[in-house]
């Protein structure tokens, strides 16, 4: 089996068949990270760039290790400390990595759609880890493998996600990959923080009401509020979000059934989750951190054609 | 100098020879003799089954990025485009480095453009430095042939100011040319706000921060009793708007650009920063609007929004890169592929007629001892636009390879003839 697609740009260019091809290698990966020796030899020869425009902590640790674990060989960019600082385009700075034999680019970026610029321009495959508020497409990835994990299923599984879904990529992939998997999204949120033709655009409900939301819902993703993206006045203090939109234990508490909490991180205590919920059994976000490593294996080698 | 024009169709409600095929002898660019047959020697002749005469076509919102920009465009490279354009007369906006707000930088155009084929008209900047705070030169700017007034890309956010911009114009009956865009909604947006712009994660500009803005002008033009002229106009709403002003005899105008006229936002789904303009290429919808409003009148004329880009301020992230297209070359072919119905009678009436009026240009009809001032076109030749024929000094434009039909010959005008290859 092989993905219908040379780069993964976003989830919006994958079919169901791709989406299910990934989530099973990742299965198999997953099992060998549990192995005492947890290394493969599937990318060995493969040179894979990690280029971060912009700041990641758990992506690009989770990308690096996933390519080890490979056996690929790995480099690392990061714009504050490159030539990037010193006003290189970026199509320059790619081509003079790939001129040093690179088979493969992983970025991160603050505009949306550069990824697929670059696409457009250079013969390596591409994996986007995350562009602008468009996509985030491997952390998709891993919260359909974390929710398969723990529900079995993804078919008519009702996930709600919530907070800043504006400026939120994660819940952008997220919409895309669980409407083509046929799980039921609802958006929750304040209304200047949901983009306004969200419903006819990617096929979701939208709901202003916390409770409610929750109490429809199997999983609950929460999004991280982005203080750094927030160029307008959208919501009035922290302090208000959290009393109307932040996850608390007593809210959880009154709900009939016990729901999955999800959060892609890194989480503002006390803002979007309180502290015990975060604790809590419901939440499952250290386990997504450490699917992620399996997914992004699994992407790497079917995007590498080092198949054997 | 004799130019004799072989057997062109007359297209000008001022002549008497309007709709009639004739020959044309120009001596010294001045016309002398216009008949059936002329037998009279010359010593350049233009002879092509199925062309059109018509006045000098006007565009009313050009950037030639001279002085500032001349890595995007030079005067001399921009009116190079614009003759091949088929436009006789070009309004330069003031969006330069330094900006044209006072009389030295009017003069400057003015005497670097005499002897090109084109007649440049300067823009004016209505605040200093087009940044919307104080009022810049205008009388003074007008004596020395600033043809209008506007802030250009930058369009005036301050109503107070406007205001008094419409009362200090009105003196001498002059236009203000305003790009209609409220900049506290959304003044990050990339694209329309859509459907398709949620699908894309780009910030949108949604058509309520064109719509507000036209509304508020209609009210301060009412307010003053100034002219005011809307260019680049892309939303129904706005188009409403301006139609229910013009039945109440309001003094407003409109021009809206050719693309708006052929594309939608379904166009920029490939991250294309081509189409990167503003304001933004709005919805098939919109687009209908805009192709109904030119055939019942509320649109009055073209404005081709020609932005050069080099290509460093274009293959880039999209957010990275300029806003505009180039659109000069292409104004005709676009229009007429966009509308293949349009008659020619209205296509001189928006690309000539209807802003030599707005602006108090001289009308240029094609008539005995008038100096000819003429732009040649053949409505149903088909032709590629090529990147090797491309005059201007940029290539920023989605429309390279499009096959068009209606092609432009060229123009005569200033005793110069310019003629496509």
């Amino acid at each position: 089996m092989q993905l219908s697609t040379r780069h993964l740009l976003g989830i919006k260019n994958l079919t169901k068949e791709d989406i299910s091809l990934i989530l099973s290698t990742a299965g198999q990966f997953k099992e060998v990270l549990q192995r005492p020796v947890k290394k493969v030899p599937s990318l060995r020869d493969v040179t894979i760039v990690n280029l971060f425009y912009e700041n990641s902590t758990r992506t690009r640790f989770s990308f690096e290790l996933a390519e080890k674990r490979l056996s690929a060989d790995t480099i690392n960019f990061a714009s504050s400390n490159s030539s990037a600082s010193k006003g290189e385009t970026l199509l320059d700075t790619v081509n003079n990595i790939l001129s040093m034999k690179v088979d493969m680019v992983v970025m991160r970026h603050s505009a949306s759609g550069a990824p697929h610029f670059l696409a457009k321009h250079i013969p390596a495959a591409i994996i986007n880890a995350g562009d602008g508020v468009n996509e985030h497409p491997t952390q998709a990835l891993l919260d359909a493998f974390t929710i398969n994990e723990k529900l079995g299923k993804l078919k008519g599984v009702k996930v709600a996600i919530i907070g800043d879904i504006l400026h939120s990529r994660v819940a952008m992939s997220n919409i895309y990959l669980l409407n083509k998997m046929g799980a039921k999204v609802v958006v929750c949120g304040p209304p200047t923080l949901i983009p306004i033709h969200i419903k006819e655009a990617l096929n979701v409900e939208v709901s202003y009401n916390l409770k409610e939301t929750l109490a429809w819902c199997d999983v609950a993703n929460v999004l991280r509020i982005q203080l750094e993206r927030q160029n307008q006045v959208l919501f009035s203090s922290l302090r208000e979000y959290n009393l109307t939109y932040g996850i608390t234990k007593e809210v959880l508490n009154s709900l009939k059934k016990e729901i999955v909490v999800m959060h892609p991180g890194p989480v503002n205590r006390g803002v979007e989750l309180d502290s015990d919920v975060m604790d809590s059994k419901q939440s499952v976000i250290l386990q997504q951190v450490e699917n992620g490593v399996a997914v992004r294996m699994a992407v790497l080698y079917l995007l590498s054609n080092r198949k054997n | 100098m004799k130019l004799l024009i072989k057997q062109a169709k007359v297209i000008d409600t001022s002549s008497p020879f309007n709709g009639k095929t004739i020959d044309v002898l120009i001596e010294n660019g001045i016309v002398v003799q216009l008949s059936k047959k002329i037998n009279s020697k010359a010593d350049q002749v233009i002879s092509e089954k199925g062309i059109c005469i018509s006045p000098g076509w006007v565009d009313v919102f050009a950037n030639f990025c001279e002085p500032g920009f001349e890595q995007k465009e030079t005067i001399q490279t921009g009116a190079k485009a614009a003759a091949a354009g088929g436009f006789t007369d070009v309004f330069l906006i003031p969006n330069t480095k330094p900006s044209i707000d006072n009389k030295s930088q009017v003069e400057y155009l003015k005497h670097k453009s005499k002897k090109l084929p084109i007649t440049i008209h300067p823009i004016g900047a209505i605040t200093k430095n087009t940044d919307g705070k104080e009022l810049a030169e205008m009388y003074d700017m007008r004596a020395a042939g600033a043809v209008a007034f506007s802030d250009g890309t930058n369009s005036v956010q301050s109503a107070g100011l406007m205001v008094k911009a419409l009362q200090y114009a009105k003196a001498h009956d002059g236009v203000l040319i305003q790009i209609p865009d409220d900049k506290s909604i959304n003044p990050h947006g990339l694209m329309h706000e859509s459907v398709i712009s949620t699908q894309l994660g780009l910030p949108g500009k949604p058509s309520i921060s064109e719509e507000l803005m036209v509304a508020r002008d209609i009210k301060l033009s009412e307010y003053t009793d100034s002219r005011i002229h809307f260019t680049g106009i892309a939303s129904k709403e706005s188009i409403d708007r301006i139609k229910k002003a013009k039945k109440e005899n309001l003094k407003i105008s409109c021009s809206v650009t050719p693309y708006h006229l052929f594309y939608s936002d379904e166009n920029l789904k490939d991250y294309d920063s081509n189409f990167k303009v503003n304001p933004p290429i709005r919805s098939a919808s919109d687009r209908k609007a805009l192709q109904k409003a030119i055939m019942d009148g509320t649109i009055d004329c073209i404005a081709t929004h020609h932005h050069p880009h080099e290509k460093d301020s274009k293959v880039c992230e999209f957010e990275y890169a300029k806003f505009g297209m180039t659109g000069l070359e292409t104004a005709y072919g676009v229009l007429k592929t966009a509308m293949p119905n349009i008659s020619d009678e209205k296509l001189v009436e928006i690309f000539s007629t209807n802003s030599r009026k707005i602006f108090n240009l001289p009308a240029a009809s094609i008539k005995k001892d008038a100096a000819a001032c003429i732009t040649l076109f053949h409505p149903n030749k088909k032709w590629n636009y090529k990147i090797e024929t491309i005059q201007s000094k940029s290539q920023n434009s989605p429309f390279i390879e499009n096959q068009f039909t209606g092609k432009i010959i060229g123009i005569i005008n200033k005793q110069q003839v310019f003629l496509n290859k």
